[in-house]
């Protein structure tokens, strides 16, 4: 028991050591906030306007089941910053020790190796959940976005979808850890599964195999759930089952990432090429 | 500058960009970023247009009332194929200046003979032969996914479309070249232009949806009439006569900035001399 209190201290000064780091590079961290706002957003907006009839989002309605697109926009950037999170949160993370030569003498701290992507997570999820909290504020208070109090459904879905983040960050992790210049990687990984987890369009207009990729997807049922809830959306899959999905694939992909984690690990202590970049 | 000067400017810049082709030659993972962007980040849109069409008749009519154009797919390719060809020239010379201050080797270049216009785009010609692979991956997309054909007329008449355009497009990247060399990193003011030109310039849809103070900003960038007219002469089978307008303003956009870019450089450059900024980063 007082192994595992030590290691969540130890995940939890990572976490805090990363926000420091992020803290240091203000224009960054706005950036980070905006980037979404006019890289997605408002070209996302301006195209729905161009299908629009008297205003209406109509067509959104038949795929949908809505026709608040601002408010189903803006929910969307949930996935997309909670993917961001496990993607570069992490990335980044691993490849600045790298680097900086610094993730060799990290690990030969006795903290457990599978911490210190914890402690990443935890600081790209505290992240994730800010920037989407000011992105909801700005659609409700500038874009006009209805989004109904039910939104307290987000505690339990971020919850569990942490899980499937966390996976995530281990998988990234290893992946960093083997190819070192692993940027294209991250950035088209990072665009797809965003893409499938229907952050900017519902996922019944993709091909039927690819719909099948989506519903193994935690971010999937993570934001179908909260855009049921918060804009009476048609579900993609009866509510029970979502949540079942949600949780089955949240811990499939933090099994699945632990193991890949590990198993890099052992490899580059074998190989000692930890400490290349 | 006599005739020997000049042999000797072309020959640099020949080199220069070899110099830079070689060195993109050695990262083969561009390569595969190469073809995926230029098909995934349109396909991204092309999916949210169908959610946002509905299937329905009458939303479909409602784009193609607004955009002039059926082809919705092709709207799309053409738009961001459009922006990614901007960022690679808008971006590239100031990329190069900044890569060669962080290697250290600005400062010898700066002081070769060769004229400053070979050390500003010698290194960027390297990009037209990926922005050219950008059209090229974007055509085969558009024919092999969507059916729709670019014939030999139409692409003659978007290359004169880019001709005209890139004037105006070299010079607002000679002008952030200039704010690398005054102030080094300059990540964050291309990320705001950069959106600035998403936001308003119609890579996604047609200026007519924004709204009026949207609509003049777009109007007083270049990157707006290249969209439009490349969309018009590539899926309306416009003449090039009758965007002769916006070709005209693009030609007198690209004197000025152009103007505005000499004056710019020339300044930076003689304030990054007297303060020895030149090897700093």
């Amino acid at each position: 028991m007082s192994e595992l209190r030590l290691e969540a201290r130890a995940a939890m000064a990572i976490a805090r050591k990363e926000l420091q780091i992020f803290g240091r590079y203000r224009l960054n961290a706005v950036n980070q906030v905006i980037q979404p706002l006019y890289q997605t957003l408002i070209p996302s907006i301006l195209l729905g306007a161009t299908f629009a009839i008297d205003g209406e989002a109509v067509g959104l309605a038949e795929t949908a089941g809505t026709t608040d697109l601002v408010g189903y926009l803006f929910l969307g950037m949930l996935a997309l910053n909670l993917a961001s999170a496990g993607f570069w949160g992490v990335a980044f993370a691993i490849k600045r020790e790298l680097d900086a030569g610094t993730l060799e003498p990290a690990w030969l701290t006795p903290t457990r190796r599978e911490t210190f992507v914890i402690g990443m997570t935890i600081a790209g999820l505290i992240l994730a959940v800010a920037a989407t909290i000011i992105l909801v504020l700005v659609g409700i208070w500038l874009f006009g976005a209805s989004l109904a109090p039910r939104l307290a459904i987000a505690i339990p879905v971020l919850a569990i979808s942490s899980i499937g983040v966390l996976g995530i960050g281990y998988l990234i992790g290893a992946v960093v850890l083997r190819m070192r210049d692993a940027n294209f990687f991250v950035d088209a990984a990072d665009f797809l599964f965003v893409l499938l987890s229907g952050a900017a369009f519902p996922i019944i207009v993709l091909p039927e195999l690819v719909r099948w990729i989506s519903y193994l997807l935690p971010t999937t049922h993570a934001l179908d759930l909260m855009r049921v809830a918060a804009l009476d959306t048609r579900p993609i899959l009866p509510i029970p089952l979502e949540w079942v999905m949600l949780v089955l694939t949240s811990v499939a992909l933090l099994l699945l990432g632990r193991r890949a984690w590990l198993a890099t690990g052992h490899r580059l202590r074998v190989r000692g090429t930890l400490g290349q970049h | 500058m006599n005739v020997a000067d000049i042999a000797g400017d072309f020959r640099a810049f020949g080199a220069a960009a070899r110099k830079d082709w070689r060195i993109l030659r050695r990262y083969p993972g561009s390569f595969i970023s190469f073809i995926f962007w230029p098909i995934a980040l349109p396909l991204a849109f092309v999916f949210q247009a169908q959610a946002f069409a509905g299937g329905r008749e009458d939303t479909a009519a409602a784009f193609a009332a607004r955009t002039g154009t059926n082809e919705i797919a092709g709207f799309l390719f053409v738009g961001w194929s459009a922006y990614m060809w901007l960022s690679l020239i808008l971006w590239g010379p100031g990329t190069s200046l900044r890569t060669e201050q962080i290697r250290g080797s600005l400062e010898a270049i700066f002081m070769t003979p060769a004229s400053r216009l070979v050390i500003l785009f010698g290194p960027a010609v390297s990009h037209l032969i990926w922005a050219a692979w950008i059209f090229v991956v974007v055509g085969l997309a558009l024919w092999i996914g969507f059916g729709v054909t670019i014939g030999p007329f139409e692409a003659l008449r978007a290359s004169a479309v880019i001709l005209v355009a890139t004037p105006a497009l070299y010079a607002i990247g000679a002008l952030f070249a200039a704010v690398v060399l005054r102030f080094g990193d300059v990540h964050a003011l291309v990320q705001g232009v950069r959106g600035l030109f998403t936001a308003v310039c119609g890579m996604s849809f047609p200026i007519i949806v924004l709204p009026d103070w949207g609509q003049t900003l777009a109007l007083a960038l270049p990157p707006t009439y290249l969209i439009a007219d490349l969309g018009a002469v590539l899926l309306a089978g416009t003449e090039l006569g009758r965007i002769i307008g916006d070709l005209a303003i693009l030609t007198g956009m690209g004197v000025v900035l152009a103007l505005l870019a000499v004056f710019a450089f020339k300044r930076t450059e003689r304030h990054a001399r007297r303060g020895g900024r030149l090897a700093q980063y």
